[in-house]
């Protein structure tokens, strides 16, 4: 039996005014949606939009009408349309007028096209579509990247004398794992000095860069040191095809999203490690037993086999989702972190890692890393109500 | 006057259950250039695909004729958080179709919004139980709030919920 059915209509009409009115309508098991936009030919640009609710999944969904209008104006055919939509009109309106919106805008750039087309014929009958496409108006294809990851020649050590004796500390060492700096993570909206002075003000002992698919130099994050009088190090969470890896100790600059096996390869091969970042994340949107899941089967999934250790203090997840990564990495008896995950000054330090030990360098902190003698905490609640751990 | 239409579009997705471990999603697109469909097979509980096929059988952007070959690189991406990052970078290393990785986007969509279905099965009739409902559901998933108009501020779903 059919377990969810969507379909989205897109009609077209040619109103002989260097317009366009589109017609699109999304009807599936939850909702059922319509929308008229007029689009202008020669701008490309939305000039009006309409919509209206026939089903819904709450009382409140109409109050996203209104804001569908935050579509007028913007140009359907410029680089990340997309995301504008999602981000102008999902967010504020809802992401099913969005992802309708896109729907209409899209099939609007190829009608316009065929249009020309048939505008083109009226000289030349013999013309076929496929030779008028590929001489006329092409879209930019996106950018191609290699099938194996580009490695740039960047040194594969951190300065440091090998093998300090790490030195206790009886109060432990904080450390903020996992954080996202402007403009090395396009998503973060913190400017990396404010995140550092953020950290110091509210007492860690020190923080790691880990922004997307990105390589710190080490005179770049030597010079944050010196100007901050702070601890920084530097990590990297990188995209694979199994989710996101924060990676330790490795400093080939990976672009592309990486096969987690050529990942581990690399990680192993310049003596790393390597954590799961938000394992959960998403994941327990509907009920575990809903799909099935069980902590039990979480810890058979392949890619866990391949990490050092998971985050199971994530401030970016919720708390079911930390508390299920907490449950699978004590089941699998593998080593947990904890890391705001900061992409605005006021994350800093929600989640971070407690270490036992004073850490003096970047190869000092992979050493750390692999003694395994940390605990994730709630840093903020820590200083708040009293101690917690994980879990 | 008539109003003929200079262009349509229709693109359906269906998921179906076929075990307990076994979802299937396709999504279909036809529309005046375009008749092209994809498949995936997602295994539970983990909500991996575990297997994509594909065709493109009329002209469409000339990248997509040979498009389907790259769809073996999103097996074993997870359906989630993320995941059109991961479907858009492992495709655009074989292939500049972006038609391709729409139809694989929605395919997941449609799994996603399937298990959505029976949870939204629970919401109670009754309007006041209704706003707790999905009340409880933003607090439980704090990353809801303000993300669309009715779990925006000013709402009553979100009345007394503290921002994140
Ligand atoms: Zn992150």
């Amino acid at each position: 039996m059919l377990k969810f059915q969507r379909t989205k209509l897109v009609d077209i009409v040619n109103n002989g005014d260097n317009t366009i009115t589109v017609h699109g309508i999304l009807d599936d098991h939850i909702y059922h949606i319509e929308i008229d936009l007029v689009i202008g030919c020669d701008n490309l640009s939305i000039q009006a939009i309409q919509g209206k609710w026939l089903r819904s999944e709450n009382t409140e969904c109409r109050r996203a009408i209104p804001f569908i209008e935050r579509a007028v104006g913007i140009k359907i055919d410029e680089e990340g349309f997309s995301q504008r939509i999602n981000k102008y009109v999902g967010r504020k309106s809802c992401p099913h007028f969005a992802n309708l919106i896109i729907e209409c805008c899209d099939a609007a750039e190829d009608a316009i096209q065929v249009m020309g087309y048939e505008a083109a014929r009226v000289e030349n009958p013999g013309l076929r579509f496929e030779g008028f496409s590929s001489a006329g108006k092409s879209a930019a294809p996106p950018q191609k990247s290699s099938n194996r990851p580009v490695s740039l020649p960047v040194e594969q050590r951190e300065a440091g004398v090998k093998g300090t004796p790490l030195q206790r500390d009886e109060r432990g060492y904080y450390v903020d794992l996992h954080m996202h700096s402007y403009p090395a993570s396009q998503c973060s909206t913190a400017n990396i000095d404010d995140l550092i002075v953020e950290a110091k003000t509210i007492g860690l002992d020190a923080v790691c860069l880990t922004d997307h698919n990105h390589v710190w130099s080490l005179n770049d994050v030597e010079d944050l040191k010196q100007k901050h009088g702070f601890q920084v190090f530097r990590g990297n969470e990188i995209t694979t095809d199994q989710g996101d890896m924060l990676v330790f100790g490795m400093y080939q600059d990976v672009k592309g999203i990486i096969n987690l096996g050529d990942l581990r390869e690399l990680v192993e091969a310049a003596g790393g490690f390597m954590i799961a970042a938000h394992p959960f994340r998403g994941f327990l949107v509907f009920n575990t037993s809903q799909i099935g899941m069980t902590v039990e089967k979480a810890m058979q999934r392949p890619v866990f086999q391949q990490v050092d250790a998971m985050e199971v203090l994530n401030g970016k997840v919720t708390r079911p989702e930390n508390d299920f990564a907490a449950q699978v990495a004590a089941g699998m008896k593998l080593p947990a972190t904890g890391g705001s995950d900061a992409h605005a000054i006021s994350d800093v330090g929600r989640y971070v890692t407690c270490f036992r030990q004073r850490i003096e360098n970047g190869e000092d902190l992979v050493t750390a890393l692999k003694q395994g003698d940390y605990k994730p905490k709630m840093y903020h609640k820590f200083r708040q109500q009293g101690e917690h751990d994980a879990g | 006057m008539s109003n003929l239409l200079c262009y349509a579009r229709n693109r359906s997705t269906s998921v179906e259950q076929i075990d307990e471990g076994t979802v299937i999603s396709t999504c279909r697109l036809q529309d005046t250039l375009t008749d092209a469909e994809v498949t995936i097979r997602v295994r539970l509980p983990e909500l991996e695909i575990a297997e994509a096929s594909g065709t493109f059988q009329r002209y469409g952007p000339k990248s997509c004729s040979q498009a389907a070959n790259a769809l073996k690189k999103i097996a074993g991406v997870r359906i989630g958080a993320g995941m059109k990052k991961i479907i858009r970078g492992l495709l655009g290393e074989i292939t500049d179709c972006d038609e391709l990785a729409v139809l694989v986007e929605e395919c997941c969509h449609g799994v996603i919004l399937a298990f959505t279905k029976e949870m939204l099965a629970q919401v109670p009739k009754d309007i006041a139980l209704e706003k707790e409902f999905f009340a409880n559901m933003i607090k439980e998933n704090i990353r809801l709030y303000n993300s669309c108009a009715a779990f925006a501020p000013g709402s009553p779903i979100v009345e007394g919920i503290d921002p994140p």
